[in-house]
């Protein structure tokens, strides 16, 4: 496998976090009280590492890609379990996104991944109710 | 007779170290992952340490039992990254205050002596994650992505003790 470029790694966690405010649009309307209030929060908290990513691709040379109109969701979301389920989900896709970025060889990205993959297991924990022992490494349950 | 018509010395031909001179140092992600692997043997011995001052059904005690799994399987996967020289006099590395980032460091797999709070197992936790993070920049890829997810895990761990 060929050394991980930090312009593609940079994109992947661009779309993960596209996805995971696309997804939790979805989810925050199932959700409320304090839930709905950390649904938002961490929308706010996508959209924010979105523009972050995105200045980043750009100060590379690079074109971000834009996000989508629409994403397909893995599985029915109805209710509080399937919304809170899909957070967890969207979030662990956020975290193995900033896994590759851990690969690249500048060291100021690596910390920043793994930074970021701090915060985005810390998030999936709260949604699945407990933590996991390799996150972004495992696949979501 | 070749060689000694072109004037070259034999041993010119064998550039490699010298066989006599004794085993060559460890690369250096080797005694990154060997510091790693104590430190998460004494965050395991907090853990022990910790339940073995609970009661069987005390309130926490689960939380701690799964966190504690977790660390187990860390454990078990730095060491699969480290392959030790057959016949070597130390196989497994040693914990050591240098080198694992704890305070209080014991050997591995014992239990330290005292309560250990949930406080303490919160800041080493914290510590752990920190520290991890810090050496992303001199070992390889694939471990620079073992160490972030392990620290990844190990800072929700810091939330789920009440952080």
């Amino acid at each position: 496998m060929g050394a991980v470029t930090a312009v593609a790694a940079l994109r992947a966690a661009l779309a993960a976090e596209d996805a995971a405010v696309f997804g939790y649009g979805v989810a925050g309307a199932h959700l409320t009280g304090s839930r709905q209030d950390a649904a938002e929060q961490y929308w706010t908290t996508h959209n924010e590492a979105r523009d972050a990513l995105t200045a980043m691709i750009t100060r590379l040379g690079a074109a971000p890609v834009a996000a989508q109109a629409f994403y397909l969701l893995p599985f029915r979301v109805h209710d509080t379990t399937t919304a809170m389920a899909l957070a967890a989900y969207l979030e662990d896709g956020v975290t193995r996104a900033y896994l590759g970025l851990v690969a690249v060889s500048d060291p100021r990205l690596r910390d920043y991944g793994a930074l970021a993959m701090q915060g985005s297991a810390g998030r999936a924990a709260f949604w699945r109710g407990g933590t996991q022992a390799f996150p972004g490494l495992q696949a979501s349950p | 007779m070749l060689l000694a018509t072109a004037g070259c010395r034999s041993s010119a031909l064998f550039a490699g170290p010298d066989p006599l001179a004794g085993r060559p140092p460890l690369a250096p992600g080797v005694v990154t992952l060997a510091a790693v692997i104590a430190a998460e043997q004494n965050l395991i011995s907090l853990y022990r340490t910790a339940l073995a001052g609970r009661s069987p059904d005390g309130a926490g005690r689960p939380v701690l039992v799964a966190l504690l799994g977790q660390h187990e399987q860390h454990l078990a996967q730095l060491k699969a990254m480290l392959v030790p020289p057959p016949a070597t006099a130390q196989a497994s590395p040693r914990p050591s205050p240098a080198t694992s980032g704890h305070a209080g460091t014991t050997a591995p797999g014992t239990a330290a002596p005292g309560h250990v709070t949930i406080a303490r197992l919160r800041a080493a936790e914290h510590a752990s994650a920190t520290r991890l993070v810090q050496r992303l920049a001199t070992v390889e890829p694939a471990l620079a992505q073992l160490f972030a997810s392990i620290a990844a895990s190990d800072a929700t761990h810091v939330t789920a003790l009440g952080g």
